[in-house]
């Protein structure tokens, strides 16, 4: 417990000389304050001391408390927290190991009386407090702020600290990974940007082709509801539901030509989206697991129903979309991402055990 | 039986590319004594510290530390290490270091604060013990680092290139810490290149070349055999000279291939001869220096007699014994596994 504590107390301090840290620090609390600056009552939104009426965003038409969970998770999560500060943090700590193996450091180490395995571990979660200590004092900030200015106290907002170190730490074990195996910051730091971007691609293809086969399913064409947006709707024409077929044997050839077409394109994306579902099964899910916080926090609102046809299809085609994200088991975002992050510290680990310094 | 603080029985390392660092060490050292390790570049003084101090693994490693096993990590919190060329967290204060490698050593939270201050004191740094070790002198760094060795009150001292940086008082400062720590019964294993601080400072010293270990034992033990006498001629060197030295040795000289023995040489206009007296003993005549491979003095009383009878006037006589510095590089040179790594350099 001594050696674990010391190597705990040795990373505050690593982190306290960085001046990274202290950067990211006060960037956390201008977000913070950004957030405090905001206030939202029944004629719109308040920021500072100007006053923007606005009919759509006023406390009348969306309540207070949902207001700044909304604000907290999409900019303070969704873009401070796991876009920018996340990529400070990974600047920040990337350096951890390629700096722990440096000759004439690393025997300093390894000559005591700690066990590899127990020192790569204890400098693996040291590495993690960077992203502890920034996401903690963010969300006490956050919370505050929402609880002064906003009279809500949320403190399902903590779930933050759990979910955002989560997801820092699965590009935290690919840096470290790297950070061992090239022995260069530098190199650990592009490698896992490079993953990162990587893994967002193929979430991002997963989501576009689940968007294309489940608009496929119902028979929703984006194009479509544009055009029947721009002309007004007959008010004799019966609906006609495309997600039901007709029966083959009504439709003449060229239907039948276009509707072999279309089962032929519907294979293929399933196949397609089958394929990028696998990938990103076996990957860690950081879109995910940021949006577990949206889950826990914000309750699916339904989306408004349209009486266009095509607009009724697409909103459908939509809600299924958000119910098949939303569907998602954490043991499947959680499990999954971790499974991963568990495998890759496992080969990082045994490099810097088995490696002759 | 004698109490051996480290005993390697066949320890082994080759790295990849199939070079062989250690092939099959054996050496003892002694409790409480001061054990010098001696060796030219690439020869695997480091690979040996690191597998003593589990920073490399071995291929093979027979025989204990501090009676444990190679490799025991428990044995660790009884050693203390300085590596070559170490690298202190730039952004903790001497003192923090000090404390922060004393709990890696398992040393008890009072203990570290009084034990960092009294070895901060000891290597002269108490001024200075506050200040950020990214602001030391490369000779403030090594004395920290000594002072981390020494953290955990260790049994076994294992100290690589230690007086590394250190300007000459520093050098003095280390030599007499070694001394007193081998005073309080403390065994200390040295690994460097300064061979006269090894001299001064060790009681038994390791010659590894190639891998090998090719000599061990006391200074006394190695270089025993090596006294000879050394008579330096007053005048310049002529033939004249060095005819009246061949009529005083009766002996025949023969012009000699440089001898690691007598490494030392006089500039001489003439070529350095060697030759066997009646009795056996060489000699080797090198200018206006004659050296007699014998350390009995009544050797010598003739050829002194035969110089003087010829005319000669001798400037000094001095019994003389071989360095370290002589006959390790005799040592080295003489060894094997170097001549076929000068070949195969030569052949290159």
């Amino acid at each position: 417990m001594t050696q674990t504590c010391a190597i705990f107390l040795e990373a505050y301090r690593s982190l306290n000389s960085k001046k990274l840290f202290w950067i990211t620090l006060v960037l956390s609390g201008l977000v913070a304050l950004c957030f405090a600056a905001v206030g939202l009552n029944e004629h719109g939104l308040k920021i500072l001391f100007w006053q923007f009426d606005n009919e759509i965003i006023n406390s009348k038409q969306i309540p207070v408390d949902q207001f700044y969970k909304g604000l907290f998770l999409q900019i303070g999560i969704g873009t401070w927290l796991s876009w920018i500060a996340s990529i400070l943090a990974l600047i920040s700590t990337a350096g951890i190991f390629p700096d722990l193996m440096t000759a004439g450091s690393i025997d300093l180490f390894v000559s005591k009386p700690i066990g590899r395995l127990r020192l790569f571990f204890t400098e693996y979660l040291a590495g993690l407090l960077f992203a502890a200590l920034q996401v903690t004092i963010f969300t006490v900030a956050c919370f505050l702020v929402m609880g002064l200015r906003g009279g809500v106290w949320e403190p399902g907002l903590f779930l933050a600290v759990p979910i955002v170190v989560c997801f820092f730490s699965y590009l935290f074990s690919v840096c470290v990974f790297l950070g061992v195996a090239t022995r260069s910051t530098i190199a650990a730091l592009l490698l896992t940007l490079l993953f990162w971007f990587g893994i967002w691609a193929v979430g991002t293809a997963e989501r576009t082709l689940l968007f294309f086969k489940t608009m496929q399913h119902h028979g929703a064409s984006v194009a479509a509801v544009q055009a029947e947006q721009n002309r007004p709707m007959p008010k004799s024409r019966g609906v006609v539901d495309r997600s039901k077929p007709s029966p083959r044997a009504d439709r003449p050839p060229a239907a039948e030509k276009e509707a072999s077409k279309e089962e032929n394109e519907s294979a293929a994306l399933n196949v397609a989206y089958n394929i990028f579902y696998g990938i990103k099964t076996a990957l860690p899910k950081t879109t995910d697991t940021i949006e577990l916080l949206e889950r826990s926090l914000m309750k699916a609102a339904k989306l408004p129903q349209s009486s266009h046809p095509e607009e009724k299809r697409m909103t459908a085609a939509q809600q299924e979309i958000i119910d098949v994200l939303r569907g998602r088991s954490i043991a499947w975002v959680l499990g999954t991402s971790l499974g991963f992050e568990a495998v890759v510290l496992c080969f990082a680990a045994l490099v810097f055990c088995r490696r002759d310094y | 039986m004698v109490d051996l603080a480290v005993d390697l029985r066949d320890v082994a390392k080759t790295y990849r590319r199939r070079v062989e660092a250690l092939r099959g060490i054996q050496m003892q050292v002694r409790t409480g004594e001061i054990f010098g390790l001696l060796g030219s570049n690439g020869a695997g003084k480091t690979t040996l510290v690191k597998i003593m101090m589990t920073v490399i693994r071995p291929n093979r490693a027979e025989g204990t530390i501090l009676g444990r096993p190679i490799g025991h990590k428990g044995t660790l919190a009884r050693v203390g290490y300085l590596p070559e060329h170490l690298r202190f967290p730039p952004y903790l204060t001497g003192r923090q270091n000090l404390e922060f490698f004393a709990a890696l050593a398992k040393v008890r939270r009072p203990a570290r604060k009084q034990r960092a201050a009294e070895l901060l004191d000891l290597v002269g740094l108490t001024n200075w013990a506050n200040a950020k070790v990214g602001t030391y002198s490369k000779g403030m760094r090594q004395r920290v680092g000594l002072a981390q060795a020494l953290v955990n009150d260790p049994d076994l001292l294992v100290l690589d290139e230690p007086t590394d940086g250190l300007d000459p008082v520093g050098r003095r400062e280390v030599r007499e810490v070694l001394g007193r720590l081998r005073d309080q019964g403390k065994t200390i294993f040295l690994n460097s290149h300064m061979l006269s601080e090894v001299e001064r400072v060790c009681d038994r010293v390791a010659i590894l070349a190639s891998g090998k270990v090719i000599r061990q034992g006391t200074l006394a033990e190695l270089t025993a055999g090596s006294e000879h006498f050394e008579i330096q001629l007053h005048g310049q060197v002529n033939a004249a000279m060095r005819a009246a030295i061949r009529a005083a040795l009766e002996c025949e000289l023969t012009p000699a291939a440089a001898s690691a023995v007598f490494a030392a040489s006089a500039s001489s206009i003439l070529p350095r001869e060697t030759g066997k007296l009646p009795n056996g003993e060489t000699v080797d005549v090198d200018g206006n220096i004659l050296r007699i491979a014998s350390g009995d003095p009544l050797r010598i009383q003739p050829i002194i007699d035969g110089l003087r009878s010829r005319g000669q006037v001798i400037l000094s006589v001095q019994r003389l014994t071989q360095s370290l510095e002589d006959y390790f590089v005799q040592t080295v040179s003489e060894s094997p596994s170097q001549r076929s790594l000068q070949g195969q350099g030569v052949r290159r």
